[in-house]
């Protein structure tokens, strides 16, 4: 080693501890604050009961054996008890199934990778993507179109509108994802304890480290409680994806769909290295929203904590291992005591309401009857 | 054009006005001829098959046909040929809807379709596809490389994306092996699947049937009541005009009358794919909206004259391929005589084939026309059911880069 490198990198790693001891103390004016959801402008409650009857409905998936619900299960906190989630037939997914609740305030960056901008190009997504639930969109929508049921809903709820078509009220794919969305519109927090101001002290106590000490309001703020960013927290990859050859030829299919280079020699997940393709990028994944995680569990982009406790472990411990320069600086080891893990998890648990209540829409089948006086009628 | 003035001219104008009118005669002659078609020697004779299929430079297989052993390509097209990894869900392979036990084809009018879903024609057999030029009904396809993908990938065939068909069989250590064999490639690449399966359709050909036999001077490999078939296959029943060749096509494109079929009125199911496929090919609203029957060829250019039309079908292997027509709605080699010998059955768009008239067939010329179309096919072929090869894990059999 030459003469005075030595000296000059003992300065940058002082420096650079000096800064990220500064990261430590985290002003939470410097992140949009926490609070109450705002409200919503109520959907019309025709496209809702149109939404959800097509929410659960089989005819919306290539082989009419999934449905929106399989993955997010109305039960299950809209997405599923499993690490990983399921998939398409004859495919498994290599990542949870997150949740769908509030998910109208999240404005941007849908899916763990952030890849669709809007709700409507994440529904084209899910109904089309040979891993979700393989369907022709065009297909779909002569599916739906032989239902009376649907066809009369949709008449009643977009009577007065054209979607992707030159006839008022008529079932397009178009209008079958806007009613998914008016549908989602109703899947919001209901009755939260946080947004109600009823913390209990230990809660508040949990707040109070949240914005500060365990500086979780660094990613987790604003009242969706997420920055809706990229992040590389240093998760432990899921051993799952690539021990079972039928999630990892999943992955190495999305992969080759999203044109990720070196796909056959990966082994972790990329995230949002995915889009970005900057190497600086691999291993980051969109933040997700803390409300309603008592519904919601195991946790992270793969699952693999179970519970709240395993995650209030991870951060304090300072994150998982990547190879350096990789991991967020924000996640540091943060030294909480017993007591202090405990408010914290009294504090998130506050962000959960009562479960979305939900009645089945019935008769859903994916039964076709033929149409009278075919021979005569417009298609 | 010059000169052929200048010629005219030349002449004194009795003799050129003599020579133009017998010019005109023997013009008007030879374009009657054609616009008729009745003359056979206009047409390919009918002729045995070659002994194998023409083979493209781009996808070379063996010079050799069924039952000769298989070479390397064509092994692993008949084990991907049987392999539901070829499909959206893994629920169905190429020989589900090519069954060996239904002639290649599938027995029921109207094809099964992907899990969920009907088809909404009838399903052809492989066998001898290698020799056509055209394939599907619509004739919208020139080479059995490019039909195996509009058939793995179609919504109401296979529905299989091209990612994930092809990560499946990188993830399957015996199809690395095998394609890395053939191809010589690290990993299975799912183009080279489609020229392996297409490898081995050339290879499913059947050229030893009856006629064949026949054709190459085997008196008595036909009965006398099939010659007597065949001659009014050619002439009286006129079914040459169309049905020529070694492959009995002239793979041009009529609207012969056939009626549609029941499962349009009375099945939802399959109104859902009728009207998606008038939906997907691309049709205008006014012929969305009314369109009732299958407008076959007209899907490609959108002219009203080609509704209706559909390729000649080639009709060897018939025997084992019933039901008949792109829509399966003649069910036995007989109803098909009969329905020709009507001169067809209806006339939607003013479209049906001049060719098509009464025939006045006898109970007798009925029989020996089927005896000698039985003569088209022989043995026939069954495969055994190729056990397909399972996933591994990757490091199982991969080392770790």
């Amino acid at each position: 080693m030459k003469k005075g490198i030595l000296p000059a990198m003992l300065i940058v790693t002082a420096v650079l501890l000096v800064s990220s001891a500064a990261v430590r103390t985290v002003a939470a004016a410097d992140y949009p604050d926490i609070g109450p959801l705002p409200e919503r402008k109520a959907p019309n409650p025709k496209t809702v009961e149109l939404g959800k009857a097509l929410f659960f409905d089989a005819r919306l998936s290539g082989d009419a054996a999934i449905s929106c619900a399989t993955c997010h299960n109305s039960e299950q906190g809209f997405t599923t008890r499993m690490p990983l989630s399921e998939a398409y037939p004859g495919s498994k997914h290599w990542r949870n199934s997150p949740t769908l609740l509030n998910i109208v305030y999240k404005g941007k960056m849908h899916g763990w990778d952030g890849r669709l901008d809007d709700l409507d190009d994440m529904l084209r997504d899910m109904i089309t993507d040979s891993m979700n639930m393989n369907m022709d969109m065009q297909l779909m929508q002569e599916r739906l179109k032989q239902d009376p049921k649907i066809v009369a809903l949709t008449k009643e709820a977009y009577g007065d509108k054209n979607m992707g078509t030159s006839q008022k009220g008529e079932m397009t794919h178009y209008v079958a994802r806007n009613a998914l969305i008016q549908f989602l519109e109703t899947l919001t927090s209901k009755n939260v304890p946080f947004d109600k101001g009823a913390l209990s002290e230990k809660a508040k106590k949990g707040m109070e480290l949240f914005k500060g000490k365990a500086g979780c309001i660094q990613c987790h703020n604003g009242t969706y409680f997420s920055d809706v960013k990229p992040h590389n927290t240093g998760v432990p990859e899921n051993p799952e994806i690539f021990n079972d050859p039928q999630r990892h030829f999943t992955y190495v299919a999305y992969m080759m769909f999203m044109g990720v280079d070196d796909r056959m020699n990966w082994r972790r997940d990329v995230g949002y290295y995915t889009l970005s393709k900057d190497r600086n990028d691999v291993g980051k994944f969109i933040t997700p929203t803390l409300r309603e995680l008592k519904y919601t569990a195991p946790y992270m982009h793969n699952g693999v904590f179970g519970s709240l406790d395993e995650v209030i472990d991870f951060y304090n411990a300072g994150g998982g291992q990547d190879r350096p320069g990789m991991k967020d600086p924000a996640v540091t080891p943060l030294g909480l005591t017993a007591g202090e893990k405990e408010a914290l998890k009294e504090f998130l648990l506050s962000l959960s309401g009562d479960p979305v209540a939900f009645e089945m829409p019935k008769g859903v089948t994916v039964e076709y009857q033929p149409l009278p006086d075919w021979k005569n009628m417009k298609n | 054009m010059q000169s052929f003035k200048q010629y005219f001219n030349a002449g004194s104008g009795l003799r050129s006005k003599i020579f133009m009118v017998l010019f005109t005669v023997l013009l008007l002659t030879m374009s009657s001829t054609v616009l008729a078609g009745g003359d056979p020697d206009m047409d390919p004779p009918l002729a045995p098959l070659p002994d194998y299929p023409s083979i493209p430079t781009d996808n070379p297989s063996g010079k050799n046909v069924y039952p000769s052993k298989m070479d390397k390509k064509q092994d692993l097209g008949y084990l991907l040929f049987f392999d539901p990894k070829i499909s959206g869900d893994t629920g169905i392979s190429c020989a589900d809807c090519h069954d060996p036990k239904m002639g290649w084809g599938f027995a029921d009018p109207i094809s099964r379709g992907y899990p969920g879903t009907v088809h909404w024609r009838n399903s052809q057999t492989a066998v001898n596809s290698g020799y056509l030029n055209k394939i599907f009904w619509e004739g919208g396809t020139t080479s059995l490389e490019s039909q195996a993908p509009a058939a793995a990938e179609g919504a109401l065939a296979g529905n299989g994306s091209k990612d994930m068909m092809e990560s499946r069989l990188r993830f399957t250590p015996e199809y690395v092996k095998r394609f890395k064999d053939v191809f010589g490639t690290e990993w299975p690449n799912i183009e080279h699947a489609y020229d392996a399966m297409a490898a081995f359709e050339r290879w499913l050909s059947q050229t030893d049937t009856p006629f064949d036999r026949f054709m190459k001077g085997d008196k008595n490999a036909i009965s006398a009541k099939a010659k007597k078939g065949m001659e009014l296959f050619q002439g009286k029943a006129n079914c040459f005009e169309c049905h020529n060749g070694p492959m009995f096509t002239d793979e041009k494109f009529y609207d012969i009358g056939v009626a549609d079929p029941p499962e349009f009125l009375e099945e939802g199911i399959n109104q859902v794919s009728f009207r998606y496929q008038n939906y997907a090919k691309g049709s205008t609203e006014e012929s969305y909206r009314t369109a009732k029957s299958d407008h076959g060829i007209y899907f490609k250019q959108k002219r009203a004259e080609d509704r209706g039309k559909f390729r000649t079908a080639p009709l060897r292997y018939t025997k084992y391929t019933a039901p008949y027509m792109h829509n399966g709605t003649l069910f036995t080699l007989d109803e098909v005589v009969d329905f020709y010998d009507k001169g067809g059955e209806i006339d939607r768009w003013g479209n049906k084939s001049k060719i098509m008239k009464p025939l006045n067939l006898t109970k007798e010329e009925k029989g020996a026309l089927v005896e000698f179309l039985l003569t088209l096919s022989g043995e026939e072929i069954r495969l055994p059911v190729p056990k397909v090869p399972d996933y591994a894990p990757m490091a199982d059999w991969q080392p770790k880069k």
